[in-house]
This record gives structure tokens, C-alpha cells and sequence, in this order.
């Protein structure tokens, strides 16, 4: 093995054996290593998480940040409600959210200065601002490397993957399994390689696999001496074990849902997938990510919101709250929900908001986060923090700490560069104690 | 290593080795301890010499502690400490100096570490020691940087020079003198930092006592100043080493040099490979290409004894050889579409780029003039004015009869990249790709394991200051009227001024399609104003933070300063400093990184790393192989051929218990995972009918090493660049090696298992299973309307049973014929395909009774090639 030395005196093995020690490790040498050490136990605070990405940027004063007595030029045309939480409250045209808004957590007064979708994106999901330089990986790809999962499930799921879920310095093989697209009520979902299609049965996996143990002799007992062999040998033997699991297909089967936790969701792409999500956390994958696009309202944006966005976040957000909550799991995960930016205060002449990284919200759930709480403020007008900024690495940082992960945890790039998870962002402890 | 002074620092070294002679020359140096034994000992101290390194010695400088950059307790020592004037000042200056000239005691620098006063870091130096003598006289006598005026460092000299672990395995005590550019030596053994490569082989305690921890062989390395003095750490691995090593043949320069090391290692090598194994490992190797079924049958039956080397003769010719080398020059290069400057043509431009290279690497060009026609570039060719480069440039992109870009002298493209503007960014890249060193970190702080300090990274820089992507003066008019004209036909109606420029961008497209000449931004030197020195000095006086970067003088790395005003391009000197013989770095980045594609490690390892600290594993055969490299012109196909000739390219990978744990000395082959477009390519192949099977080495159109797929990779997600990035193609955004991965993955395999792309390409149209039964659909639709048939008559015959008229019954339906396949033939066709061997006995009536055993031959061949693509063997070579 190689023992180059990184920049800052670290030696390339201790960067391997820590890669390996502390997370499932899906590369290599974090398999081999787990395999003979064992499972690493998991942290008692929040063990899964999913992350919503609304795509688009969701505008702050239309949803969770109204603004009932800015000016006729900012406030919009919604009003706000009062929720099951005492002082809290956010749209009308979000009831359901209104009934459990004691089981998250609303961050208001989030701000950064990106405002273009992708750049605001990369930073809001990987809680570090891009650098030409760096690529970060997503929240995903680190949760899979920090955290053991069982052998038979994909430990990071994206429904679906739109691209955004970078691995960065961590590597490919930190990524997400890709579900081919959004699961429709009481189906069974696609997931890319795992998912038997055009015909092929559990049998002719057997068969097939049968025949490849016959044939994949060449290298004899040297198959076991050698790294990349043995290694090659383990990942096949997992591969299989996900082929053949009833429980990976069961996860990603809706129809397999009990009716009490199905009658929670509507039947939109949105609603299911965030169904989907918590099946997916039931079973143990460890992170999911539900893309939910469709927020870019430069123009038309009230009824655009009031007609589709807001319902149907409305629906599959509290369905997917209730549902954590039904089958017990909303304190073992973390619900994280953030666009890439807010939208401009003032309504432009289309009667639509632009893109405005100055304000923003998030929202948090589970993983012991306190729910029912606001934590942070924007000003009068919903142009800015009120007091102090809340940036996207403190969201991030908060974040990772409810899944029991030091943000501040120092990782090594694949060129030697120490880099911690999360480089800027201190626990925001209000969403905490 | 050559180390140029320039004329002033030969004075003043000069001067002060008139000034210190009286006083150094000590017949026998005397260690630091010795030297500062008492508070009154006479020696000098110095702050550069003694206490700098002093600090860094204790672990103070390090980057968990003051080094790092936030600093500690509000103190910060500059990383790995060669930043003697930030370091002097942070000790000297501010509001709270850490030093008191008036009571040396009342010092903070004494007070902490002599945990006097309370210190984090705990206690670090003892008060009746001589680290403290050295603090306390510093201070008293006044607290000096000495730095400029000590000279520099020559040469650090470790004694001994290698250490063999052979007969006796008793610790060994290092001994390290400094050599001053003054003459002076000193002992400083107990001022240096010494680490071990790899601690399972030896260890280095703290004060240079090196014990042996296990067998193999690594490197002691000492940092003193900036000099890295590495010694090689040798211990058997049986006891058939020196004179007991068995006799093996040498054919070639490059086994001799191998040999020489196994031999003092004891490290029997493995027996040469067989011929199966030759043809697959040397085709993929050095053209990324399986080799075709009937190829390799003619090899194994080939009688004549070179056919080894004539078969790397008849690769190195084939397209497939260029395309693949020109991939990996794209790698190094970063020919990435998302960064182009250009950004309408982008993917035009990352074509052109591919087929520049291409040409001059079927060409065979010298390495040196490929890369000549890159570090010179300018985007106009020698003798073209701004619009013949225009028409010119232009030509390049039209729909009919295009001029070949690859015809041009230069390549700017490598220039003119969004990733690529600062000159930072140029000299990182420019070290990366040309001289393998990583000066990354140099960029901020000292380098850890290198000479190179802050200063050498800024006058490195300084080569490409002037080097500008734009419009130079005077070309801004016919740019705008060249674009004005080309558009001229658009209909500007629209108001909307984003719609506008979209239109615009829209009709030049087209009209450069069409022939037009349009304007584009240029690669130029951008001449700075002649100051003279007298004005130079003021300005620099006047605004010393403003002119701080400019007037930096551009130096090469570890080599002399540049009189800018002799090169108008300083890149001229740069390149000749590349092509001067004893280059340490230009010639070795490449020799070493093409062994690294073949034996799957480099001499130096990682192989983009060339550091003092990171010696080869094989000194004698770097030199060799680089020297004779320059020797034979730069010549890339010589290079292959006296790698690939030899023995040791051509070992097995069967391991004994010598070599089983070495992958450093090259004993024997190493079993590594296909490259990402190797993956993707063989997949294909493999599947692929006899024809397109045949074509394989010629044929670059579908080609992930091709022109098309290999520079329109986006990152995305679907069709093959799914596939090559879940294999590890570099994404080309970063200047490192490592980019590039060949880590299995569990991603992977679920690919290859279960992928619907994957299932897709063992059953697509016209590829090899479907020629086996040309009328498969056919068969298909009788078998099912037999199946039908089948279950009526069932139905039927139940019927008639409950009636008890089964006198009455019809006859069953006979099955469609069963397509009978000679088998044999075809399963040995399989395994040439995808692991190019032929199956033994055993193997070949394994499959024939799975196959038979299958609802069809064609079912069961399917599951045989699935099972074939899914081996080790496939995926791995060996």
C-alpha cells in the first residue's frame, strides 16, 4: 500500500483507515475493514434522515415567513393561520402543515448571497459554499460514508436523482441509488439495478449466479490474498444479497403499506414519494432524498402556489410528518427541507418573485429537534435577517449534529487537502434543548 | 538537484563566507545540545539556522498547533516555519510581543512552553535544557532575523546514506549536517524532523535512531531548512538475497535494474506470463482495447519468437493506441467542455483539442514538441494577423470542407480555460500536468515534504502574469464588426435585450456554420510597461501592498531566476528549462506516469507526486529510463517498447511468498480494475457481432476513448457517462491523478449484474448473441403460439375426461423444432471475448450442460456471457 503523505503530515493509510472506521464505507478498503471490525453502533440521536430539495427556490413570504403588515408592494396575497403550535404561524393555504407544526421546526431569516440555481443548490445541499476548487459532497453521500447500514439495503436513496446529489471529494461510490422516477400510488418503484425488469425472475438471478461461481475460478486461492479481489468478491456477494432481498423490494413496493399510513398521503408525485421516503427509513435505508421541483415563480406566483405547490406540499409534508410520527420513527430521523434561495420581497409585474439568496427559510423535523418552534427571524419586510444571519452552513452544521456527525469532522481530499465537513457553519442550539 | 543563485546572492554569500570563515570552521561539527550545553556556551545562535528550526522540531510550527492557520492562543508560527520574516515579527512585533529584550525570562516564547505560565500545548522544553539556552541567548542578544544573512542552505548530508538491515538488525543512529553556502557545516541532528515512508517496514524516533520493524524496503526521510534528504531502509524478505539470489534471465536494461533491487531484497520474481495472458494485458495496456477472438488465436499459434514485440510494434500503430493516450493526455491536460472560455463552441473546442493531440500522438511527435505546442501556445499561429486568425479559426467550424484545427501550431485551449484565469491557477496546472509536482500547498505555507517555499510558489507564478484571454488593443473593432457583419441578417425586432444577445449568439452560430468569419477572443502576451528600476523602486516604495505582485521575478522551480526583458514570453525560458537535459522533472513526470499505466503503481508513487520526501522506489531505473527518454528525442513509442519488452512488464501475477506483499519493486504483475472507458468499451466489445468485434482496434466512432464520447462527458447521468463515471472517469476539474479512480465499487457491481443498460448490450440487436440465431423472433412467436396450443389441448383433454371420451382425444401439439447449436464452438468464443483465453475442458462441458440444461441454447448463452462479463477476470487485468 502506498504511503504517501498528505500536505499536512497525514499519512494516506490513516486517511483509508478513517474513511473505513467510521462509515459503511462502500469503497474498498471501508468494506474490508468493516467487515472484520464489525459494525460501528449508531449514534442514539437521529439514525436516518430525508432531505427534501424544493427545487426552484420557494418564496419565504408566501409560505412559512408571511408578512402580514409589510406594504401592498411586498406582502402578497395570502394571509397567515394559526398552527397547533403556540405563536406560529405560516400560510392558508397550508392547513394540514398548521395541524402538526408541532413536529418541526421552522428556521427563518437563512441568507446567503448565491442566486443562481445552481450555485445557491450546491451550497444549501452540501452546507459549504462551492469553490472552483473543492467539490463538496452532499449530505447523502456524507451520512453514507459516516454511518454503518445493513448489507441488503442501498444506505442512500434519491427519488429521483436530478443530478444534484454530489459526492464531491468523497467519490462515486458515495452516491445515491437512483430511483428511475417518482412512485405512484400502490406500485412498486424502479430502482436502477436493482429492480428485476424486462422479465427476468429471482430464478435466472440464481441461475446466473450459479453459473458465475462455476466460472469465476481463474485466480484460485490468490482471489482471497489479493485486495481488489477479495474485495471484488465481497461486493459481489452484497450485490446478490440486494438482488434476492424481499425486504429492499418490499421497501420499495407502496403497495405494501398498511392502509392507515397510505390514507395519510394524496395520490400526487410529491405526496408518494415522501410516502416512499418513510418506508425507505422503516426498512433502514439511512438517507433519502425527495426532489420536489416547481418553485422558479417569476411570474404568476400566487396562483401557481395556491393552485399546485402548496397543497400539494401541504399533503405530502404532513403526511409525511404523521406518518413518522404513526410508526414511531420521527425521533430516530431528521426531516430537512430547504429550496436553494427565497424569492424577492417586493412582487415584480408579473405577479411573480425573483431569485433572492438575502432571506430564505428552512425547515427541520425529527432527530431531536424541538418542534413548534421558529428559530431566527427576518426583518419587517422579509428582506434580510432580522438580528444575526443564519447561513446555510449553520443549517447544515445543525443538521448533521442532529444525526450525531461532527460537523466539524475532518476529512481528507483524494489530493491530501484536509477539509472539514462542514467549514463555516456553528449548531444553531435553539432547535435543540 | 541543480540550485541557480543569482548573481547578487553569490556576492553577499561571498561576502559572509569572507565574514563567518574565522569563526565556523570547526574541525568536527558538534551537535545542538553540545554547541548550547551552557547558557555562556560562545556559539552564535541564529534565528534561521537554530530556532526556527528548533521550533519546528518541538511540534510549535505544526498545523495542529501555531502552524495552524487561525494560529493558537493568539499566536501563529507560519506552517512548517519558512516564513522567517512573518515568523519574526509574530515573535517580535504587534502589541504584545512574545519576546522581552530587557528580560529574556519575562519572555512569553520562554514562558509557555516552559510552562512557566500556563500553555495549552503543555510542557514542551525543560528549563535547564538546551532548547531553552537557545531561546534565552537568542532573545539576549537581541532577538535577530538573521535570515538573509546566513546564506542558504546547500546541501543536507545524512550519514548513513542508506541503511541495509541484512546481517544485523540493531537500531542505527542518523547523523545530519547542514551545508551552508558559506562552507560552514553544521551538526542538526537534533534540529531536524525525521519520518518513516512506511513504519511496517522501519522506524525513526525523534532523534534519528532508526529500528527495523519488519521486511521490504522504505525511505528515512529528514527536513532541515528546506533541504529533504531521503535515505533508502533496506531488509530481506527471505534469505536469498545478495549473492544468494537465485540466477534470472535479464533480457533488457530495464530487468537488469529490477533484478539489481530484487536481489538485495531477496525477492524472487514470478515466471514470465503465457502468451493468453500477454495479448489481453498488453492490448488493454496500451490501447485500451480487448483483443479480437481470432487475434488472439493467431498470436497463441504464431511459432515465430519475437512475436511478442512484433505484436507491440502492431498495436503501437493502431488508432486505438493513439485514441487511448490521448485520453490520458486529455486527463492530464483537463480537457473538460464545462470550462472552456469559448463558451458557444464549447464542445467543438473539447473536440479540437482531443484531435490536436491525437494527431501528434499518431504522429509519434517528441514529447516535448507536443508539449511545446502547448506551453507556447498563443491562439494565433506564428505570422497571423488578427484576421487571418479570425478567417482562419473560423474555417475550422464550418458545415462544409472544415479546416482541421488539429493543422494549427498551438493549442491555447489549454490556456483559455474558465479554471485556468489567474496565474496561480496557470503555475498549479502547469506543475501538475508537465511536472507532476503538486505545489498545491506551497501556494500558502511552506511544502511539507518539499523544498519549495511561498516565495518559490509567487516566482513560479510570475511565468504567466501576462499571459491574457481576451482581445488584445486595436482587435476589439474587427472583433465587433466581424460579429456585427455575421449578424447582420438577423431580424433585431425583439425589444427584450437578453433575447437579443440569444438571437445574436444564434445567428453566429449558424453563420460560422455557413463559412462567415466571425471575431474571437484571443490567447496573447500581454507586453507590461518598461519600468525602469529607479521608477520601480518608488512605485514599490509608494504602494508597497499594490505593487507587492509585480515585481516578483519569475524563477524556475528549484532553478534560476529569469531576466524578464530577455523574454518577452517568460514561457520560452520555462520551456527551455523543460527541455534542458537534467530537468528533474519533465521527462521523469511522463516516463513515470506511463510505467504507472502499466504496472499499476509508478516508480514514484503516487505518480503526479514528485517530491523529495517521495523518492523512487527504484532510483537506478528512473534515471535510466528518463535519461534514455531525452536521449531518444522524446520518442513516446520507444518508451513503450523498452518498458513492454521487458521481462518484467511480461511477469505473471502468480505471487510467491516473497513477492506477495511488494507492490513497489515490480516482481510480478499486478492485478488492477479496468479503466472507466476500458469498462465501457470491453462491455461492448464483447457483445458486439464478429464484425464490429474485428474492427475493434481501428474503429473509434463508438468508442468511450474516442473523439465523440470522450470529450462530450458532461458529468451526467444517463446512457454511457453514467457508466464511465460510476467507474471512476476523472470529471478533469482537478489538478491531480487521483482523479482518475480504480477503486472497486459496490455501485459497480450492481451495474454489471443487474443494470438495464447492461442487460441491454449482452442482448442488443446485431451483436453476438443475436447472430448466433438470426431468426430468434421467429422461434419465439412458434414457441409461445406452441404454449397456447399446448394449454387448450390440455383444457380440452380435461374436458374429455370428465366426459370419459378420452378415446376421443387429438393428438398433442408437437413443439417447434428445438434450435440445435454446435455449442463447443460458441462457448469458446464467449470466453475469448470477454476473459481472451480459451475455456479449459473442464469448463467448456460445465457450460454445455448449463446450457442444455436452459429453456433454449440461446437462454442458456445469454446466462454464460452474463456469467463471463460478471468475473473478476472480466473486469480485472492481469
Amino acid at each position: 500500500m502506498s504511503t504517501h503523505r498528505f500536505c499536512d503530515g497525514f499519512l494516506r493509510r490513516d486517511f483509508l483507515r478513517i474513511g473505513a472506521l467510521t462509515g459503511v464505507g462502500l469503497n474498498l478498503p471501508g468494506y474490508l475493514r468493516l467487515a472484520q471490525a464489525g459494525e460501528i453502533a449508531p449514534s442514539s440521536r437521529g439514525r436516518s434522515a430525508i432531505f427534501i430539495r424544493l427545487g426552484g427556490g420557494p418564496s419565504h413570504m408566501d409560505t412559512f415567513d408571511l408578512k402580514p403588515d409589510a406594504p401592498d408592494t411586498h406582502r402578497g396575497e395570502f394571509k397567515p393561520i394559526k398552527t397547533n403550535a403556540p405563536g406560529v404561524e405560516i400560510c392558508e393555504h397550508l392547513p394540514k402543515l398548521a395541524q402538526c407544526a408541532d413536529k418541526f421546526a421552522i428556521i427563518r431569516g437563512v441568507s446567503h448571497t448565491l442566486g443562481a440555481h445552481r450555485l445557491g443548490t450546491d451550497y444549501l445541499t452540501t452546507g459549504n459554499r462551492p469553490l472552483p476548487s473543492l467539490s463538496f459532497p452532499c449530505y447523502g453521500s456524507v451520512v453514507a460514508h459516516e454511518m454503518s447500514s445493513d448489507p441488503d439495503l442501498p444506505p442512500f436513496v434519491a427519488v429521483p436523482n436530478q443530478d444534484f446529489d454530489a459526492t464531491g471529494y468523497l467519490g462515486v461510490e458515495y452516491g445515491p441509488f437512483n430511483t428511475g422516477s417518482t412512485p405512484k400510488p400502490g406500485r412498486a418503484i424502479e430502482l436502477r439495478g436493482l429492480s428485476l425488469r424486462d422479465g427476468v425472475t429471482l430464478a435466472d438471478v440464481d441461475r446466473r449466479y450459479d453459473m458465475l461461481r462455476k466460472f469465476d475460478t481463474a485466480f484460485g486461492p490468490a482471489a482471497k490474498q489479493d485486495k481488489l479481489l477479495a474485495g471484488l468478491d465481497e461486493f459481489s456477494q452484497r450485490a446478490y444479497a440486494m438482488l434476492r432481498s424481499d425486504r429492499a423490494r418490499e421497501a420499495f413496493d407502496l403497495s405494501k403499506e398498511s392502509p392507515a399510513i397510505t390514507q395519510m398521503f394524496n395520490d400526487s408525485g410529491f405526496a408518494q414519494s415522501c410516502l416512499l421516503a418513510s418506508r425507505l427509513v422503516e426498512s433502514g435505508v439511512r438517507f433519502v432524498t425527495v426532489n420536489y421541483g416547481g418553485w422558479d415563480t417569476h411570474s404568476d406566483n400566487f396562483t401557481r402556489l395556491k393552485t399546485r405547490n402548496l397543497p400539494e406540499l401541504d399533503a405530502g409534508l404532513a403526511g409525511l410528518f404523521n406518518a413518522l410520527a404513526a410508526k414511531g420513527l420521527l425521533d430516530s430521523t431528521t426531516v430537512f427541507a430547504t429550496g436553494e434561495f427565497g424569492r424577492t420581497p417586493k412582487v415584480n409585474g408579473r405577479a411573480g418573485r425573483d431569485h433572492y439568496p438575502r432571506a430564505m427559510f428552512c425547515l427541520m423535523a425529527g432527530g431531536g429537534v424541538q418542534g413548534g418552534r421558529v428559530v431566527g427571524a427576518s426583518d419587517a419586510k422579509g428582506e434580510g435577517p432580522l438580528h444575526d444571519a443564519i447561513s446555510p452552513d449553520d443549517v447544515a452544521a445543525s443538521f448533521y449534529h442532529s444525526m450525531g456527525i461532527n460537523p466539524a469532522k475532518e476529512f481528507h481530499t483524494p489530493s491530501g487537502r484536509p477539509v472539514m465537513i462542514v467549514r463555516y457553519g456553528t449548531v444553531l442550539k435553539d432547535l435543540f434543548a | 538537484m541543480r540550485r541557480g543563485v543569482c548573481l547578487r546572492g553569490a556576492v553577499v554569500g561571498l561576502l559572509l563566507l569572507w565574514l563567518q570563515v574565522g569563526f565556523v570552521r570547526a574541525d568536527e561539527p558538534l551537535p545542538a545540545s553540545e554547541r548550547f550545553a551552557k547558557l555562556d556556551s560562545p556559539a552564535p545562535v541564529s534565528f534561521r539556522r537554530d530556532v526556527i528550526p528548533m521550533f519546528a522540531r518541538i511540534g510549535c510550527s505544526g498545523r495542529a498547533c501555531h502552524g495552524s492557520f487561525q494560529g493558537k492562543g493568539g499566536f501563529r508560527f507560519s506552517l512548517f516555519g519558512y516564513d522567517f520574516k512573518a515568523d519574526h515579527e509574530a515573535l517580535t512585533a504587534g502589541e504584545k510581543p512574545r519576546v522581552n529584550l530587557a528580560d529574556p525570562d519575562e519572555s512569553l516564547v520562554i514562558q509557555k512552553p516552559t510552562l512557566m505560565v500556563k500553555h495549552e500545548g503543555k510542557q514542551k522544553i525543560r528549563e535547564d535544557s538546551w532548547e531553552y539556552n537557545v531561546l534565552y541567548r537568542w532573545i539576549k542578544d537581541g532577538a535577530k532575523n538573521d535570515a538573509d544573512e546566513v546564506g542558504q542552505l546547500d546541501r543536507l548530508e545524512v550519514q548513513p546514506a542508506e541503511i541495509l538491515f541484512d546481517s544485523s538488525t540493531e537500531p542505527v543512529q542518523l547523523r545530519v549536517l547542514a551545508h551552508w553556502s558559506d562552507g560552514s557545516v553544521a551538526d542538526v541532528t537534533e534540529l531536524t524532523r525525521f519520518r518513516t515512508n512506511d513504519e511496517s517496514v522501519a522506524d525513526v524516533s525523534e532523534t534519528g535512531q532508526v529500528t527495523t520493524v519488519g521486511p521490504g524496503d522504505t525511505h528515512i526521510v529528514a527536513f532541515y531548512d528546506n533541504g529533504v534528504t531521503p535515505i533508502p531502509i533496506i531488509r530481506p524478505v527471505s534469505d536469498q538475497f545478495g549473492p544468494k539470489f537465485p540466477k534470472t534471465p535479464a533480457p533488457t536494461q530495464v530487468d537488469r535494474l529490477v533484478l539489481d533491487k530484487l536481489a538485495k531484497l531477496g525477492e524472487i520474481p514470478a515466471p514470465v506470463c503465457t502468451d493468453e495472458q500477454f495479448i489481453r494485458r498488453v492490448s488493454l495496456d496500451l490501447t485500451g482495447t480487448l483483443p479480437p477472438p481470432q487475434r488472439i488465436v493467431d498470436f497463441i499459434n504464431d511459432k515465430d519468437t519475437h512475436k511478442r514485440a512484433k505484436l507491440i510494434d502492431e498495436l503501437l500503430d493502431t488508432p486505438a493506441y493513439a485514441a487511448y493516450w490521448t485520453t490520458r493526455l486529455c486527463d492530464i491536460t483537463g480537457n473538460n467542455p464545462k470550462f472552456m472560455g469559448e463558451k458557444t463552441y464549447r464542445s467543438q473546442i473539447s473536440e479540437q483539442w482531443y484531435d490536436w493531440l491525437y494527431k501528434r500522438v499518431a504522429a509519434n511527435e517528441p514529447y516535448d514538441k507536443i508539449v511545446e505546442g502547448i506551453v507556447l501556445a498563443t491562439s494565433r499561429d506564428p505570422d497571423e494577423d488578427y484576421a487571418q486568425f479570425a478567417t482562419n479559426m473560423s474555417a475550422t467550424l464550418r458545415k462544409d470542407h472544415p479546416a482541421d484545427f488539429a493543422d494549427r501550431a498551438y493549442l491555447p485551449h489549454y490556456w483559455t480555460r474558465d479554471n485556468m484565469k489567474k496565474p496561480d491557477e496557470k503555475a498549479l496546472s502547469f506543475a501538475y500536468a508537465f511536472l507532476g509536482v503538486r505545489l498545491q500547498c506551497a501556494q500558502c505555507h511552506k511544502h511539507p515534504f518539499d523544498q519549495w517555499s511561498k516565495q518559490d510558489f509567487e516566482q513560479f507564478q510570475a511565468f504567466f502574469e501576462n499571459l491574457k484571454y481576451g482581445l488584445d488593443k486595436g482587435d476589439k473593432e474587427i472583433y465587433d464588426d466581424l460579429r456585427d457583419k455575421a449578424v447582420a441578417a438577423a431580424d433585431n425586432a425583439k425589444n427584450d435585450k437578453k433575447d437579443q444577445k440569444k438571437e445574436a449568439e444564434k445567428m453566429l452560430t449558424e453563420a460560422v456554420r455557413d463559412g462567415k468569419v466571425i471575431g474571437w477572443k484571443e490567447l496573447y502576451i500581454d507586453q507590461p510597461r518598461q519600468l525602469d528600476a529607479k521608477h520601480l523602486a518608488k512605485l514599490k516604495d509608494a504602494d508597497k501592498k499594490k505593487y507587492a505582485g509585480r515585481v516578483i521575478t519569475p524563477k524556475l522551480l528549484g532553478g534560476e531566476e529569469v531576466v524578464a526583458d530577455q523574454y518577452p514570453d517568460p514561457r520560452v525560458a520555462l520551456m527551455q528549462w523543460l527541455r534542458e537535459p537534467e530537468n528533474p522533472y519533465f521527462a521523469a513526470a511522463i516516463v513515470n506516469r506511463i510505467w504507472a499505466n502499466h504496472f499499476g503503481a509508478g516508480i514514484v508513487e503516487p505518480a503526479d507526486d514528485l517530491n523529495l520526501a517521495n523518492p523512487p522506489s527504484n532510483k537506478p531505473l528512473m534515471d535510466y529510463l528518463t535519461k534514455q527518454f531525452v536521449a531518444h528525442g522524446y520518442d513516446l513509442k520507444w518508451l513503450q517498447r523498452e518498458i513492454l519488452n521487458s521481462d518484467t512488464y511480461q511477469r505473471s501475477w502468480q505471487t510467491n511468498p516473497t513477492n506477495r506483499l511488494d507492490d513497489r519493486n515490480f516482481a510480478r504483475a499486478s492485478i488492477r480494475r479496468l479503466p472507466a472507458e476500458v469498462v465501457a468499451d470491453a462491455i461492448k466489445q464483447a457483445c458486439a457481432s464478429d464484425q464490429d468485434a474485428a474492427s475493434c482496434y481501428s474503429d473509434l466512432d463508438d468508442r468511450a476513448i474516442g473523439p465523440k464520447l470522450n470529450t462530450g462527458y458532461n458529468g451526467g447521468k444517463t446512457g454511457d457517462s453514467y457508466l464511465v463515471s460510476l467507474f471512476g472517469k476523472p470529471a478533469r476539474e482537478t489538478n491531480c491523478d487521483c482523479e482518475r479512480s480504480a477503486d472497486p465499487t459496490l455501485l459497480q457491481t450492481i451495474y454489471m449484474r443487474n443494470d438495464q443498460d447492461m442487460l441491454r448490450v449482452i442482448d442488443m440487436k446485431r451483436g453476438f448473441l443475436g447472430s448466433l440465431d438470426p431468426e430468434a423472433e421467429k422461434r419465439a412467436l412458434a414457441q409461445r403460439r406452441y404454449e397456447q396450443e399446448l394449454k387448450q389441448h390440455e383444457r380440452k383433454m380435461a374436458r374429455l375426461k370428465e366426459l370419459g371420451r378420452l378415446d376421443e382425444a387429438p393428438a398433442a401439439p408437437a413443439p417447434p423444432p428445438r434450435r440445435e447449436l454446435n455449442l463447443d464452438p460458441i462457448i469458446t468464443q464467449i470466453f475469448l471475448r470477454t476473459v481472451s483465453r480459451e475455456p479449459t475442458a473442464q469448463e467448456t462441458s460445465d457450460a454445455r450442460q448449463s446450457i442444455e440444461a436452459a429453456a433454449s441454447p440461446i437462454d442458456g448463452l445469454r446466462d454464460l456471457l452474463w456469467a463471463m462479463l460478471n468475473t473478476k477476470e472480466f473486469i480485472t487485468n492481469h
